[in-house]
């Protein structure tokens, strides 16, 4: 089965905190670190295709929900031009600086491998870091920014990820396949949250709480579960769903899909960046093939919200304790499936691993993405057995668990209680991408996680030649999106496709006029 | 132990390999600091109150 064409992208909404000001401020903070990003950049993104209200089951949204809490904050805002308010730059690399909703957001390039998606991710941090040094230049004032998705208050902002899917799988061969995996994966990727948020959401639809156990969680696996209160919707700013239907290809939408996910968190180990991606792209390659496992969940939100949780069982057992109670009915990674049966999220993981080699041929002699999956199925195996007899291994390659060992470090020196707000603190600077004083860059350097600098070879696919367009034709280049580039030549404005499964090589950067560039990008989609 | 009210899929076989044996990136060469307090030194440096102050609008 050829696998070539698998292709993600992540986009990361991160936190900001300027001195001084504060959420009614925060969107013009935002706009204006993006517009003071001090690198090489295009200014000209193309919004003609962007379709946030299309919905993959085949109708169209009269519009997306709010957060009526978070409006509040919104004044003349509303009436200003999306280009106005977005402030987009495109970088050399391809890549899309904005701001969203008051984030600043970096999207990735899109990527065929793994461990380059992984490598352009850390580039991300690197590059809001350097805007976020010169927006505090210009106002005199510290500049904060965190990679995560909850500020502990009951906002949320997310870190999604892009996948392109064939049309033919469709809403239902998507969510059959994927689903089970985007609940099971939490285990192996999540990035670990300090407390719960019982938002007014989540209480009035009765989405948070598990039982009579779901308050004061003291500590979950993912920062994003509190906010998931549907099993598949459209929206992504309020009433938010685990399986997100937008339908918003940035491809040509009679042959692909963007699969959008939304239920991830934004990762800081890079290796668990590289899983959390090559999971769903395991999960989009059985359904392509009608070989994924067909796990049938009794409620898929309360399945999220449960596996989350797992994280308080953890950090309240030894590693014996755990062994004892994580493989019965009642353990904590226990998913109820419909009919009355239940499983496992390892169960439901290995599942995919099972499938995985069986049909997909990962040999150890593959290259390129499919062996990068072989090595993705191994690695999850392995750490599967490290969550259960070795957390010292575990905790070197999972976020949550580096910042729940980090929590417990403190705790246990300082006496305090698991619910006390200092550790939402420490939580919070662990996700602070200043590479002098975040506490992540902290356990890198004490060799306490793994720092695996991913792969950077060079990749030449579309978002090369988006990244030339910006660098080398500027002058004439009108407008940019994912899939297509406007070029303005003699007076006559030229579109041209991107085709994401094509391969734009490096003799593309040999051309030096824009009419054979447009040319040659033309003979290459066709 | 399978149990007659779950559902499961056949036993996996065995990890290839572990983590570390792919021949991938080097680490990088960093300075580590010494001493068993180090973590501890820089967690008691954290603001106790900075999540108190932190908020943020709702995004996506």
């Amino acid at each position: 089965m050829d696998l070539d064409w698998l292709l993600a992208g992540i986009e990361t909404e991160y936190g900001l905190l300027v001195e001084g000001r504060g959420a009614n401020t925060q969107i013009d903070d935002s706009m204006a670190l993006v517009r003071g990003y001090p690198g090489e950049c295009f200014v000209g993104w193309d919004y003609r295709f962007e379709s946030p209200r299309n919905d993959l089951r085949g109708f169209r949204l009269d519009r997306l929900e709010v957060d009526p809490e978070d409006a509040k904050f919104d004044t003349d805002r509303l009436s200003r031009p999306d280009s106005d308010v977005r402030s987009d730059r495109v970088l050399p690399s391809g890549a899309r600086l904005y701001n969203d909703h008051g984030h600043p957001e970096y999207a990735t390039p899109e990527s065929h491998s793994l461990g380059r998606l992984a490598r352009l991710d850390l580039e991300g941090e690197q590059i809001v870091h350097r805007a976020g040094q010169a927006y505090a230049e210009a106002m005199g004032a510290e500049v904060r920014l965190f990679k995560n998705n909850t500020d502990f208050h009951g906002a949320s902002y997310g870190t999604h990820e892009s996948y392109l899917a064939p049309r033919s799988l469709g809403f239902d061969g998507l969510y059959e396949s994927v689903l089970p995996m985007l609940v099971a994966r939490q285990i192996l990727c999540g990035a670990g949250k300090a407390g719960e948020f019982a938002g007014p959401v989540s209480r009035a639809l009765g989405a948070v709480g598990i039982g009579s156990g779901g308050r004061n969680i003291p500590f979950q696996i993912s920062q994003r579960a509190d906010f998931f209160v549907e099993p598949f919707n459209a929206e992504t700013l309020f009433r938010r769903p685990v399986f997100n239907t937008r339908d918003e290809p940035h491809a040509d939408p009679r042959q692909w899909i963007r699969l959008h996910v939304i239920c991830g968190d934004a990762n800081r180990i890079p290796s668990a960046t590289r899983r959390k991606v090559g999971l769903v792209q395991l999960a989009i390659a059985l359904a392509v093939v009608g070989e994924a496992p067909v796990w049938r969940l009794r409620d898929p939100v309360d399945a999220f919200k449960r596996i989350s949780r797992a994280g308080a069982a953890w950090i309240a057992s030894g590693e014996e304790e755990w062994q004892r109670t994580s493989a019965g009915r009642d353990s904590p990674l226990a998913i109820e499936l419909k009919g009355g049966s239940w499983t496992t999220a390892e169960q439901m993981l290995e599942s995919y691993f099972a499938a995985a080699e069986r049909i997909l041929g990962l040999d150890p002699a593959s290259g390129g993405i499919r062996g990068e999956l072989r090595q993705v199925v191994a690695e999850c195996r392995t750490l599967l057995e490290n969550l259960r007899d070795c957390r010292d291994r575990f905790r070197r390659h999972v976020d949550w668990a580096a910042k729940a060992n980090l929590l417990a470090q403190y705790v246990e020196s300082e006496g305090v209680a698991w619910n006390d707000p200092v550790l939402q603190a420490l939580d919070l600077e662990y996700c602070d991408i200043d590479p002098e004083n975040g506490l992540f860059a902290s356990l890198v350097q004490l060799g306490e996680v793994d720092a695996e600098l991913p792969s950077d070879a060079p990749e030449y696919n579309r978002a090369f030649a988006r990244g030339l367009a910006t660098t080398k034709f500027a002058a004439h280049l009108c407008g940019v999106t994912w899939a297509a580039l406007t070029f303005e030549i003699e007076g006559r404005r030229r579109e041209v496709h991107l085709d994401p499964t094509k391969r734009y090589g490096p003799e593309l950067a040999e051309i030096e006029d824009v009419t054979s560039f447009v040319s040659r990008l033309q003979e290459i989609a066709e | 132990m399978i149990q007659a009210d779950r559902t499961t899929r056949p036993n996996a076989p065995e990890p290839e390999r572990k983590l570390g044996d792919d021949g991938g990136p080097n680490k990088p060469d960093l300075k580590k600091p010494t001493g068993p307090n180090e973590l501890l030194k820089r967690l008691k440096k954290v603001d106790p109150d900075q999540a108190k102050k932190y908020r943020q609008r709702s995004g996506q």
